[in-house]
């Protein structure tokens, strides 16, 4: 695989670029009451609408993507919840990393399907409960060829469980990501785990319908496998390893929720030809109707 | 004979009317923890005819209801209403307008469309002070299984009007 290179642009610039963007588009929405990035367990209510339009940047060493995501969520129960989300691509990444943007968006320009299913609740005191959610997706590519492989529909399954409180949050879970193969080539899979601790502190306890801040601190770790792709010598099978960590900060208010947040890399042993990444960040807003 | 004319009227257009319900909720909500919880929960109950007034309190874990005087609202359709928007529905403290009957030495306060068997914890002075007929009472009402709910409830009674 060949590491094209790209214009340097100046990060300030992006940055501009990405706020305005968020501005122009009035709406960034967040994925629901959880944490940004790491897999979460909280479901809507039984005839529930969320809305969401997230704005998500991933910085390489090479190059930035810029993309505005839009999340329709449904709840068919109370227990199981159904979602799609579409992407618009503002600047893609020609080497793009696997990754996902988080439980229910795909970092990438995929849009992507998925039933979220609560199989365990309970809901034991004032203000908390345990719960666990199973999820599955399905994504179709909105481009052809992603890091000079061509790229197929994927499915994604992950498995989360966590505890939420007024005070403590904590959630921790694990996902697959499987692209098919197109016209010979694939895309390797993905394999990820992640955990995140929230915690709202005591100033931020005024009762409903008060705002309503707290902050998570995420990791997430990704072991992507190699693509296969034409003209290969030797495919050799083998994965990267990433680990990233970062806070995110979620605000609720009434039906309105806002969350933003940055993951950094703390580990990133990557095999040959896989691009190393210096940042994401992403802002959400959720719309409950 | 025009005075009889006219009771029978009102006794007439009397059918089907509310004679028994449920004034006042303050119902327990385990497992909501953020404002969307507490915003969806809120909009659910607003929804539901007969109720006047809605507050829920997440620091409290509590929906906080005032009922209007002539309604046909159940408690189980009130924690039904918590279900639904995926927490759990606990114990509630309630005041009934409603009848008052003995049978086999256990009391209960019937609403229209429920029934309350007053616990054998109620205190006895309380008990003592039950007649049967028309009576307005609170207490609590003890927790039930949410996928279990019915039409028979059993509650502590606190005051008797």
């Amino acid at each position: 695989m060949i590491n094209r290179v790209f214009p340097k642009v100046s990060l300030k610039v992006h940055y501009v670029k990405l706020i305005l963007l968020l501005a122009i588009s009035g709406t960034a929405m967040a994925q629901g009451h959880g944490p940004l990035y790491g897999l979460q367990t909280p479901t809507l209510a039984k005839g529930g609408v969320d809305l969401n339009v997230a704005g998500m940047s991933l910085g390489t060493e090479t190059e930035t993507s810029y993309m505005l995501r839009y999340l329709f969520s449904y709840g068919i129960t109370e227990d199981l919840q159904v979602n799609l989300t579409t992407p618009t691509m503002i600047e893609r990444l020609e080497n793009a990393p696997r990754t996902r943007g988080n439980s229910n968006m795909p970092a990438n320009g995929d849009i992507e399907a998925s039933l979220w299913y609560r199989f365990f609740s309970n809901a034991f005191g004032v203000g908390k409960r345990f719960e666990s959610t199973a999820i599955l997706g399905v994504s179709a590519p909105t481009d052809d060829v992603r890091g000079q492989v061509n790229v197929g529909n994927s499915i994604h399954a992950a498995i989360s469980t966590g505890y939420a409180s007024r005070t403590w949050y904590g959630w921790i879970g694990g996902g697959y990501q499987y692209y098919f193969e197109k016209d010979g080539e694939q895309l390797g899979d993905l394999p990820y785990a992640s955990a995140v601790v929230g915690y709202r502190p005591n100033i931020f306890m005024g009762d409903y319908p008060k705002p309503d801040w707290r902050i998570f601190i995420e990791s997430l770790a990704e072991f992507p496998g190699d693509n296969k792709f034409d003209g290969q010598p030797d495919f050799s099978d083998s994965r990267s390893t990433k680990v990233l960590v970062g806070p995110s900060f979620l605000g609720l208010y009434g039906a309105w929720g806002i969350s933003f947040g940055a993951m950094f890399p703390v580990v990133q042993d990557l095999t040959p030809g896989t691009v190393k990444e210096k940042y994401r960040i992403a802002i959400n807003l959720s719309y409950w109707l | 004979m025009k005075k009889i004319k006219i009771m029978v009227i009102i006794g007439i257009l009397g059918i089907g009317t509310v004679s028994g319900q449920i004034t006042k909720v303050d119902q327990e909500v385990y497992g909501m923890d953020c404002a969307p919880c507490a915003y969806g929960l809120e909009r659910g109950l607003k929804k539901m005819d007969g109720l006047q007034e809605v507050r829920v309190s997440l620091n409290d874990g509590k929906a906080y209801l005032g009922l209007a005087d002539e309604n046909k609202l159940t408690l189980r359709s009130i924690q039904e209403e918590v279900k639904k928007n995926g927490f759990s529905a606990k114990k509630a403290e309630v005041t009934i307008m409603g009848n008052a009957t003995k049978e086999d030495d256990q009391w209960f306060i019937e609403t229209d469309n429920e029934r309350f068997a007053v616990s054998q914890d109620t205190p006895v002075e309380l008990i003592q002070k039950l007649t049967a007929g028309k009576t307005s009472v609170s207490g609590t009402v003890q927790d039930e299984e949410d996928d279990n709910l019915s039409e028979q409830w059993v509650i502590l009674l606190s005051k008797i009007e």
